[in-house]
C-alpha cells in the first residue's frame, strides 16, 4: 500500500493510502522509518476489512477515520487537498535522519532486572533465557571459524534492513542455551531468519540432514517432534529468539498474526531419520542435490499440520488417507511436506509400491482433489493467485472461470509434484504421519559455517 | 590418616569446582554486564510528497485495490467510497481499478495511466 502510494506520488500525483488501523499504524511507524521513507498520508478504517459484507464497508465509509477521529471522507479529501507541511516537503531536518545505533553491551544490572529487561524488550518467548555475558558469547563463538563481525544476512522484511552478524547469532545462541558445537547449524539456520510473520498465523519447520545430526545428538527417532531432546529443542528455540532479537519482531508493532501460531516456539525442529529410509528413498538434502555426506538444514514456511492420529489401516491404506487429509490444505504454491514414520515409509515402498519419494509425490499431485470453490475460498490463495488469474495465466485463469461457472467442480490444486516433499522421521513405534502445508526453501549447507 | 587427608583434599577440590560453577549464577544485588542482542535498523532515505490539489471538484480520482485480502477485499470498500462521491461530490470522476499483480507486485502501466489521466489516487487494501 505505502509502496504503491509512493510510486504514484513520485509521478507528481497526490495519493492517500487507506487500510485498517493496525496496518496504518505499522505504515506510519516501522514502514515509514525503515522501508518507505516518504511521509505518505493515511486514512484508517476499523478492521477487519476483507470478508466483511457491503453493509459493514458502507458503515466504515460513513464512519470516522480511526487516526484523526474526523468523518472518514473528510479525512480522505483533506489528505489530498491540505497543503504540505515543511516536514512533508522534506525541507526540515528529517531529510538527514540520524542513523540508529545499538550499543554492543547493555547497561550493567542485576540478573533479575536483566531477565525482566529482555522480556520488556520482547527479545524472548517470555521463558527465562541464559544471559549473554561476554564470556559466554566468546565461548559460543569458538564453535565456528567465522569472525564475529561477519555479516551473514540482512533482514529486510519487515524489520528494516538489519544486518545479522556472527556475534549476534552467538548472543541468541547463548540465550537459547546452545552449546558451541551447535554454532555451524545455528548460523545456517540464522541465514533464514526471521520466522514467518503475516496477519495470517504462520509457522516454520526446520529439517536437518547429514552428519551434523549425529554430531550434536539430534533426535530423528521416537518423540523427535516432542520436548525430549536438547538439540532439537534448543535449535528450534534459537530460531524463535534470533527472529525476536535480530528480526525485532514486536507484538502489534510489526507482528500481528491474528491468532499467532504455537509452532513458532520450536518450529517443528527435527532431524530426518536417514538410517531408516527405505532402499532408494533419498534423504531430503540429497533430493535437493547435496551429497549424502553434506550437513544441510532446510527451513519450510507454512501454517498447518494435520495428524493421522492412529495407525494405518490395511483396508484404507496410508496414501488414501494422506490424500484425503491433504484436501484440507490450501495448496499454496502446490506446497506440502508429509512427515512419515519409518514404518509408514516402509509400507509406502513395499506395500503401496512407491519406489521413491518422488513417485509418491507424483501420485499425490495427481490424486488430491478439492472443489474449486474451496480452493478460492482461502484468503491467502485469493490474495496470491487471483492476480495471475486476472492476467490469464493458467491454471489459475481456468480455475477462476470454473469457480464462477461450476463451483463444485473438482480440481487438482497440488499441480507441482516437486513442491510436495516427504520426510521420514520417528521411532517406528506406530504407523502414523502428519500432513503439513510447509513449502520448503532450498537447503543451507551447514558445513559452510563450521 | 593418609586416607583422611585424601578425602579432605577431594572435598576441597569439589568445593572449589562448585564455587567456580556457581560463579555463573549471580547474587541478587550483583550487577553484571551482558551483550545486546538487538540490531540497529537502517533508516530509509527520505522523500517528499507531491503538492496537493486546491480542490477535488471536477477532478479525476483513481481508486486502486492492490488485492490484499482478495479481489473482494478492498474493491467493495472502494465502491462504497465511489458511491459517497457520487452522492456528495458528483463533479468528481472516480475510476476504480485493481492492480495487475498481487499486493507484492507493481503495476507501472497503471501508475503511468494515473499520472496521465488522473489528478489524485486512493490506494486501498483489504487488510
Amino acid at each position: 500500500m505505502s509502496r504503491h502510494a509512493r510510486d504514484i506520488e513520485e509521478l507528481g500525483i497526490p495519493a492517500v493510502a487507506t487500510s485498517g488501523i493496525n496496518i496504518v499504524s505499522y505504515a506510519l511507524g516501522y514502514d515509514r522509518t525503515y522501508n518507505n521513507g516518504m511521509p505518505i498520508r493515511y486514512v484508517a478504517f476499523p478492521f477487519p476489512i476483507a470478508g466483511q459484507p457491503r453493509s459493514v464497508h458502507k458503515a466504515y465509509v460513513n464512519g470516522t477515520d480511526q487516526l484523526t477521529g474526523k468523518p472518514l471522507m473528510t479525512a480522505v479529501i483533506e489528505a489530498l487537498t491540505v497543503p504540505l507541511t515543511d516536514k512533508e516537503k522534506m525541507t526540515d531536518t528529517a531529510v538527514t535522519a540520524k542513523p540508529e545505533v545499538e550499543p554492543r553491551f547493555l547497561q550493567p544490572d542485576t540478573e533479575e532486572k536483566l531477565q525482566q529487561l529482555f522480556k520488556d524488550k520482547e527479545w524472548t518467548d517470555f521463558n527465562p533465557i541464559v544471559l549473554p555475558t561476554e564470556e559466554r558469547v566468546k565461548k559460543m563463538l569458538a564453535g565456528t571459524s567465522h569472525k564475529p563481525d561477519e555479516v551473514i544476512s540482512t533482514i529486510r522484511f519487515m524489520p528494516g534492513n538489519r544486518e545479522v552478524t556472527v556475534e549476534k547469532v552467538a548472543i541468541a545462541a547463548v540465550m537459547a542455551g546452545a552449546k558451541p558445537e551447535y554454532m555451524p547449524l545455528l548460523l545456517a539456520v540464522a541465514t533464514r531468519a526471521p520466522f514467518g510473520n503475516s496477519t495470517s498465523s504462520m509457522a516454520n519447520t526446520i529439517i536437518v540432514n547429514g552428519p551434523v545430526r549425529k554430531e550434536i545428538g539430534m533426535n530423528s527417532g521416537t518423540n523427535a517432534m516432542g520436548p525430549y531432546n536438547d538439540a532439537n529443542s534448543v535449535v528450534g528455540r534459537f530460531f524463535m529468539l534470533i527472529s525476536r532479537t535480530a528480526g525485532d519482531y514486536k507484538n502489534n508493532v510489526n507482528a500481528w498474526e491474528s491468532l499467532g501460531n504455537n509452532m513458532q516456539y520450536n518450529s517443528m525442529t527435527i532431524a530426518e531419520n536417514e538410517e531408516m529410509l527405505p532402499k532408494d528413498w533419498e534423504p531430503l538434502h540429497v533430493q535437493m542435490g547435496f551429497k549424502p555426506t553434506d550437513s544441510v538444514v532446510t527451513i519450510g514456511t507454512g501454517w498447518t499440520y494435520i495428524s493421522s492420529l492412529g495407525e494405518v489401516q490395511p483396508a484404507y491404506p496410508a496414501p488414501m488417507l494422506i490424500r484425503d487429509y491433504m484436501r484440507s490444505l490450501s495448496a499454496l504454491g502446490s506446497g506440502a511436506t508429509i512427515f512419515v514414520d519409518p514404518t509408514v515409509a516402509g509400507l509406502l515402498k513395499d506395500v503401496n509400491g512407491y519406489q521413491t519419494k518422488q513417485d509418491f509425490s507424483k501420485w499425490l499431485s495427481g490424486n488430491v482433489e478439492k472443489t474449486v470453490a474451496s480452493y478460492w475460498g482461502n484468503g491467502v490463495i485469493m490474495t496470491s493467485n487471483n492476480a495471475m488469474a486476472l492476467q490469464g495465466l493458467e491454471p489459475y485463469a481456468g480455475w477462476s472461470k470454473l469457480r464462477k461457472e461450476s463451483p463444485d467442480s473438482l480440481i487438482k490444486p497440488f499441480n507441482n509434484p516437486q513442491a510436495i516433499n516427504v520426510v521420514v522421521v520417528g521411532g517406528a513405534i506406530q504407523t502414523t504421519w502428519f500432513v503439513t502445508d510447509f513449502r520448503l526453501n532450498k537447503g543451507v549447507l551447514v558445513d559452510d559455517w563450521r | 590418616m593418609k586416607s583422611r587427608f585424601l578425602s579432605s583434599s577431594v572435598s576441597a577440590i569439589v568445593t572449589l569446582l562448585f564455587a567456580a560453577y556457581a560463579s555463573t549464577s549471580y547474587g541478587a544485588d550483583e550487577k553484571i554486564t551482558v551483550m545486546n542482542p538487538a540490531i540497529a535498523g537502517k533508516i530509509a532515505p527520505r522523500a517528499p510528497l507531491s503538492p496537493r490539489l486546491d480542490t477535488l471538484e471536477g477532478k479525476t480520482i483513481y481508486m486502486v485495490d492492490n488485492q490484499w485480502g482478495g479481489p473482494e477485499g478492498a474493491y467493495q470498500l472502494l465502491e462504497e467510497m465511489q458511491a459517497w462521491f457520487t452522492a456528495n461530490m458528483p463533479s468528481v470522476k472516480v475510476i476504480v481499478r485493481r492492480t495487475k499483480d498481487n499486493m507484492f507486485g507493481d503495476d507501472p502501466a497503471l501508475w503511468k495511466e494515473i499520472s496521465e489521466k488522473g489528478d489524485a489516487a486512493i490506494i486501498g487494501t483489504g487488510q
